[in-house]
């Protein structure tokens, strides 16, 4: 039963009150809860943990990208003092993979990249253990590697997995083709193409491209394990998901679930690369080895860009179909997605981008290929966004070139095609006026730039600097990309004194969510915000399960969960009240402090009276602890079709829109960013500076990946640049002159107090904002991001793009091959 | 080894370290303040920023055995008494920390520019803290709580409402 | 740091110059360290140890006067010499190349000579020093000798410096106070970066000069022109000069394409 102030707002849904809109502390400026332990230096990440007796582990990695294990003499390692574990593929004959189990501990016969764990040691110190792994020998032979998908799907290619017949895999999502590279084809088929072509006015088909590029947590991949007797293994890990992450460990060593205890403290920075399982099993190897002492293992800069996972590569060819008044009638999309050596996220990518890969419009026909597929390079994981930075750089580029194409505003272009109350998505959902509203986000972002036109500023600035300013307005979307029935848990522990203690597993890796679930749970409480802490450490062990931390899921789905422990917390704490105050729940309300019976205040019992259970004045005793219990599960999606793709994939659509002001000098192809206005319907602002701080920090990494970031490997896939020497992140001295954030609020029926994630989408489309707003300035078309000065040089010259993602080779290039023709409609 | 006798935070230490080891590792490991962070070992990013004889310097590259006799400042004497210092307590309200993890060296690298520059402009903040990556911020706020600290900032425009 | 090194931090000179003298090819000799330990921990150099030289008072040395011009110790940090009131004010070219090098951090450590004897083709600091006819003064146990920069770089982190030979300073001639100029970096990013390609001008009342950095194993330095020389004429002899390379960081031929834009600018002192 719930209390009556519960019942009185049942109106508004169980997800906060959306109507009244007086809240205390939903939408307010609240510092963050953590960054008091953060700024003093206090907080504890993995990195700075240590254990009595803990080793130092160190990986042996493969100079080659294809190569054949001959032999591995570990003689001289093991002589050397201090050594006290050597583990080669030989003795470990686990496989671990996230959809894909495909990928071995460390390397077995054969290395399938660059980087590749092939030996690993365990010794009292770093020094001896890095000594110890030069001193193994290993013997290739080396293979001829296949690095670029096009050349991977190619009949006579090397396959990277001859076995993946065998392999196992989620099969309600994925589809590998056997015999070849391909460990996902993604299949969505909506409409009538062919015939939608053959109604087109115009055709227009462009390719796009997109190199790997590394996500750069300030914290590297850190995992300190201890395997003890009885098959008790404990791990510490910088991990994003410690319940994905425990569950595939014990899928990987067919261990219980109870043996094994994940424990996540602070985690510096994640951005999708921490998210599944990575060097944990190896360390966990090297101390059952080394006879349960704790080992550690903490990546190196350079090991993050090739021993761990990177953002896979994209080859995104797009054709479309457009009426005489600008309407797209239909579009063919085809995905090839670099999966690197292993499958892990990259085919999870390709199946959320394969539903997305049209962005916010509407497309009556469309069809698309989205394919994951095997080359020899360190391997694509999840990265912010998932999938839609990449793609979106293609789709918004493309709707800039149809609409220049056919003589239309590329604005224009995108309004009459966005998505609206009533349109149908690729997947065959309707969208509703509550899903939100991207032409919103349009507006906005065009106001803030001040689209189409030159303000008088602007054209003096023009003239001072010889430069050519451009603008650029593009819109985006993205829902979180998780099975349909991902589920999350909130337990809420009443204290002495009346304040609240959460426990949940989702993890605070920077993004603010705990901060956001304070707030709601303050809400929701009617207590003050200093009254509710959220617990930082999470643990197996302990807090109540996470699917993961990931898709910008959190705050719906843990928002959910909290408000319902906090509603529980009230029922129970109502339900001991009417037995205290001799009254029915439905008569009795809470303020901040106590219950009372609503026509009689004076009769109240104190949160703190009843918080570990109630003692009557002689001493007897009812309740005990105060706990609240809240579970959630995603409601109403559904798998998709393998063969059409359509189902409900999305448990909320998140749509925003860049507005941008670049000055580009024409002659030789620098440029400046003057303004980036962002805008996202967020439903429900939560915490305004939260908001903010991910607006404006997932832009500049939008922009990094925009201006220079990206993976560069020779023709025999050694990455060149595995360093910040080469691989540079923006600095303060690149955030563009000028930042505005701004939010839309239409309210997700759904969600906590109404709101959506927001995480990923500041990150989403901002690289076809700066490459529309360059060709808008000049003319240069680019169809390759990053966009290097050299790289807007080239394009205005005319000149053959230098393509050196991988270098020398025709492959891989921001090579396009323009096919825009008009076509005689069949009506 | 050699023995090196340094003061931290106000707080005289003398050990006996490896030659090689660097004063990074030599504040994390040795004297267990872990609050300094190591981002690249390789002086481009920043996270390991502390102030050596009244300089902001790469700890990374830094031997230990070279700072005998220096004075050093962490970011763990930052906040005295159980009191954030001005500028954290600036950070904490700004929202200038997300992951936390260049937050230290963040912190120290700001703590040197303010002494050298008490007001320093928007373009001298960036051009200050350009040293320091920040992956989670976008450096945005953590401009504007400098901006805050020094008296300088103005209406702040915050996170604007659409309809 | 993975591989150990034995530290010395000798107080005197001749100290130094003993034990490079003895045993100078299994050692290295460092102020700031901002190479040497990028270096080491990348395995790409294996000393049996390191001689810091901050020990020694004498190489802290940075002064100015009329007639024996610059003199920069061998310890002088890139943020000591461009806070200096006499760079800023004789030998401004250094002071604008100095801003460039890297980040605050690394400059209150980083050694103008250190950044020049490192010798890479990028640092930031050769390319300005050319131009202002800097020298290198040349110790060891034998005695002394002064050599030009131009002459000192050799290829790519190559330099003349035997092992047992340590640069004391860099003497900048008192002939170049009139001098005014200019350097323009092409980076990666707006951010802190080393430079893709530069060029450095030197503006006297009778000529003009040129260097270029990464555009070659080693910076060039251009004939000297004449106030009238035309843009043009003097790409053409740049363009002679230099012998770009393709990297990770850039064509040959943007590289050699903005060594003529910079060219141009800093000759119309534009921006």
């Amino acid at each position: 039963m719930l209390p009556v102030n519960l019942e009185k707002r049942k109106d508004s849904g169980m997800f906060g009150d959306l109507r009244s809109g007086e809240t205390r502390v939903i939408g307010k400026r609240t510092p963050r809860v953590d960054s008091i332990a953060k700024l003093t230096g206090e907080a504890i990440f993995v990195s700075d943990m240590a254990f009595a007796g803990m080793l130092f582990a160190q990986v042996k990695k493969s100079p080659h990208a294809r190569a054949r294990i001959l032999r591995i003499d570990t003689r001289k390692a093991e002589a050397l003092p201090g050594v006290r574990a050597i583990l080669t593929g030989d003795e470990l004959d686990y496989r671990v993979g996230l959809y894909m189990v495909d990928k071995y501990i460390l390397a077995k016969g054969e290395v399938r990249h660059y980087g590749e764990a092939v030996a690993a040691v365990a010794a009292d110190t770093t020094a001896i253990a890095r000594q110890a792994v030069d001193l193994i020998h290993v013997e290739y032979e080396k293979l001829p590697p296949v690095l670029h998908p096009l050349d991977a799907i190619r009949e006579d290619a090397p396959l990277v997995h001859p076995q993946l017949g065998n392999y196992d895999y989620i099969d309600t999502a994925f589809s590998p083709i056997p015999g070849t590279n391909i460990c996902n084809h993604t299949k969505l088929r909506k409409g009538d193409i062919e015939t939608a072509f053959k109604r087109s006015e115009w055709i227009l088909e462009r390719e796009y491209t997109n190199p790997s590029v590394q996500h750069v947590p300030m914290e590297t991949h850190v995992a300190i394990v201890s395997w003890k007797h009885d098959d008790q293994v404990t791990i510490w890990s910088s991990a994003q998901s410690p319940f994905t992450l425990r569950n595939l460990f014990c899928m990987a060593f067919k261990l219980s679930h109870r043996k094994v205890r994940v424990i996540v403290p602070y985690v510096g920075g994640g951005f999708g690369g921490k998210a599944g399982i990575h060097i944990e099993p190896l360390v966990a190897c090297l101390s059952r080895k080394a006879g349960g002492r704790p080992v550690k293992f903490t990546a190196t800069r350079e090991e993050e860009f090739s021993l761990l996972p990177c953002r896979s590569a994209l080859t995104y060819r797009v054709k479309t179909g457009v009426s005489s008044d600008g309407k797209i009638i239909g579009q063919k999309m085809t995905m090839y997605w670099d999966s690197g050596a292993y499958a892990d996220y990259a085919v999870n990518v390709t199946r959320a981008s394969g539903y997305s890969a049209a962005g916010p419009y509407e497309i009556p026909n469309s069809w698309v290929d989205a394919y994951t597929i095997y080359t020899n390079k360190p391997f694509g994981t999840a990265y912010r966004g998932f999938g839609h930075v990449e793609f979106f750089w293609g789709i918004e580029r493309h709707m800039d070139l149809v609409a220049h194409a056919i003589g239309m505003d590329s604005l224009d272009f995108r309004k009459k095609n966005a998505l609206r109350p009533g349109s149908v998505t690729l997947t065959g959902e309707k969208i509703e006026e509550h899903t939100g509203n991207v032409l919103t986000c349009l507006k906005a972002a065009e106001k803030a730039v001040g689209y189409g036109r030159l303000t008088a500023g602007e054209k003096k600035r023009e003239q001072r600097s010889g430069m050519k300013i451009g603008k650029a307005v593009v819109a985006l979307h993205k829902a979180p990309a998780m099975p349909p029935f991902t589920a999350t848990g909130v337990i809420l522990k009443m204290n002495e004194d009346a304040t609240v203690t959460a426990n949940l597993s989702l993890t605070e890796i920077g993004q603010g969510t705990y901060t956001a679930l304070a707030q709601i749970i303050a809400e929701h409480l009617r207590f003050p915000l200093h009254r509710i802490k959220i617990s930082q450490e999470t643990d197996t062990d302990r807090d109540p399960y996470d699917w993961q931390t990931v898709a910008s899921k959190g705050l719906l789905l843990t928002g959910n969960a909290a408000l319902l422990a906090a509603q529980d917390l009230l029922r129970k704490s109502y339900e001991l009240a009417s037995q205290i105050l001799r009254a029915q729940p439905v008569d009795l309300d809470h303020d901040k402090d106590k219950v009372f019976i609503l026509h009689n205040p004076e009769a109240s019992v104190t949160f703190r009276e009843m918080a570990v259970g109630y003692a009557f004045p002689d001493g007897r005793s009812i309740g005990g602890p105060l706990i609240g219990i809240g579970s959630y599960i995603a409601q109403g999606l559904t798998h998709l079709d393998k063969e059409t793709g359509q189902g409900l994939p999305a448990l909320d659509w998140t749509y925003g829109a860049h507005g941008i002001i670049v000055e580009v000098d024409e002659h030789t192809g620098e440029y400046n960013i003057l303004k980036v206005a962002s805008v996202f319907d967020v439903g429900k602002v939560i915490n305004p500076d939260a908001v903010r701080g991910q607006a404006i920090g997932g832009m500049l990494q939008g922009l990094g990946t925009a201006i220079c970031e990206g993976y560069i490997y020779d023709q025999e896939g050694h990455l060149l640049n595995p360093s910040f020497t080469d691989n540079k992140i923006p600095t303060a001295r690149d955030l563009p002159l000028e930042v505005e954030s701004m939010v839309v609020e239409t309210p997700q029926l759904d969600g906590p107090y109404g709101a959506r994630g927001v995480g990923e989408h500041s990150m989403i489309a901002v690289a076809a904002a700066l490459g529309n707003a360059i060709q808008q300035a000049c003319g240069a078309e680019l169809t390759h991001m990053p966009i290097r000065f050299e790289d807007v040089w080239r394009s205005l010259g005319k000149k053959e793009p230098i393509d050196n993602w991988i270098t020398k080779s025709p492959f891989g290039s921001c090579k396009s091959a323009p096919e825009i023709r008009k076509n005689r409609p069949v009506q | 080894m050699v023995r090196i006798t340094v003061r931290v935070n106000g707080k005289e230490y003398t050990r006996e370290v490896v030659e090689s080891r660097t004063l990074l590792h030599f504040l994390r490991e040795d004297l267990s303040l872990t609050g300094t962070k190591e981002g690249c070992g390789a002086g481009e990013c920043g996270a390991c920023t502390v102030i050596l004889d009244g300089q902001a310097v790469n700890s990374c590259l830094i031997l230990a055995a070279e700072t005998d006799g220096s004075t050093i400042e962490t970011i763990e004497g930052e906040a005295k008494n159980g009191k954030l210092s001005r500028m954290q307590e600036a950070f904490h309200n700004h929202h200038a920390v997300q992951c936390g993890f260049c937050t230290p060296g963040m912190i120290m690298t700001i703590k040197d520019l303010l002494r050298r520059k008490p007001k320093p402009s928007r373009d001298e903040i960036i051009d200050g803290i350009e040293g320091n990556f920040c992956r989670c911020t976008g450096y945005e706020q953590i401009i504007e709580a400098v901006l805050d600290v020094t008296g300088q900032l103005g209406k702040k425009e915050g996170l604007r409402h659409v309809r | 740091m993975i591989h150990d090194f034995r530290y010395v931090r000798p107080e005197r000179l001749d100290e130094v110059l003993d034990l490079l003298s003895d045993r100078g090819e299994k050692g290295c000799v460092f102020s700031g360290g901002t190479d040497l330990f990028v270096d080491i921990r990348a395995g790409m150099t294996t000393p049996d140890y390191v001689v810091d030289l901050k020990g020694i008072e004498s190489l802290h040395h940075l002064s100015f006067d009329k007639k024996e011009g610059l003199s920069i110790g061998a310890c002088v940090t890139v943020n000591e010499l461009i806070q200096h009131e006499a760079v800023k004010k004789h030998y401004s070219i250094l002071a604008i190349a100095g801003r460039e090098l890297a980040s605050h951090q690394i400059r209150n450590r980083a050694t103008v000579v250190g950044n020049v004897v490192t010798a890479s083709p990028c640092g930031d600091m050769a390319s300005p020093l050319l131009c202002l006819d800097a020298e290198a003064v040349i110790l060891s146990n034998k005695g002394s000798r002064n050599i030009l920069l131009s002459d000192f770089v050799t290829g790519v982190k190559s330099t003349t410096l035997r092992p047992d030979e340590l640069v004391e300073k860099i003497i900048v001639p008192s002939r170049m106070i009139d001098a005014t100029g200019g350097y323009k970096k092409l980076k990666r990013i707006r951010g802190h970066d080393l430079g893709v390609v530069s060029v450095a001008l030197l503006k006297r009342k009778d000529t003009l000069r040129f260097a270029i950095s990464s555009a070659a194993p080693t910076p060039v330095l251009l004939p000297d022109f004449p106030p009238s020389a035309s843009v043009e004429e003097v790409q053409a002899a740049a363009q002679q000069a230099i012998s770009p390379i393709d990297d990770v960081r850039c064509s040959r031929e943007y590289r050699a394409f903005m060594v003529n834009v910079f060219i141009e600018r800093l000759m119309k002192g534009a921006e």
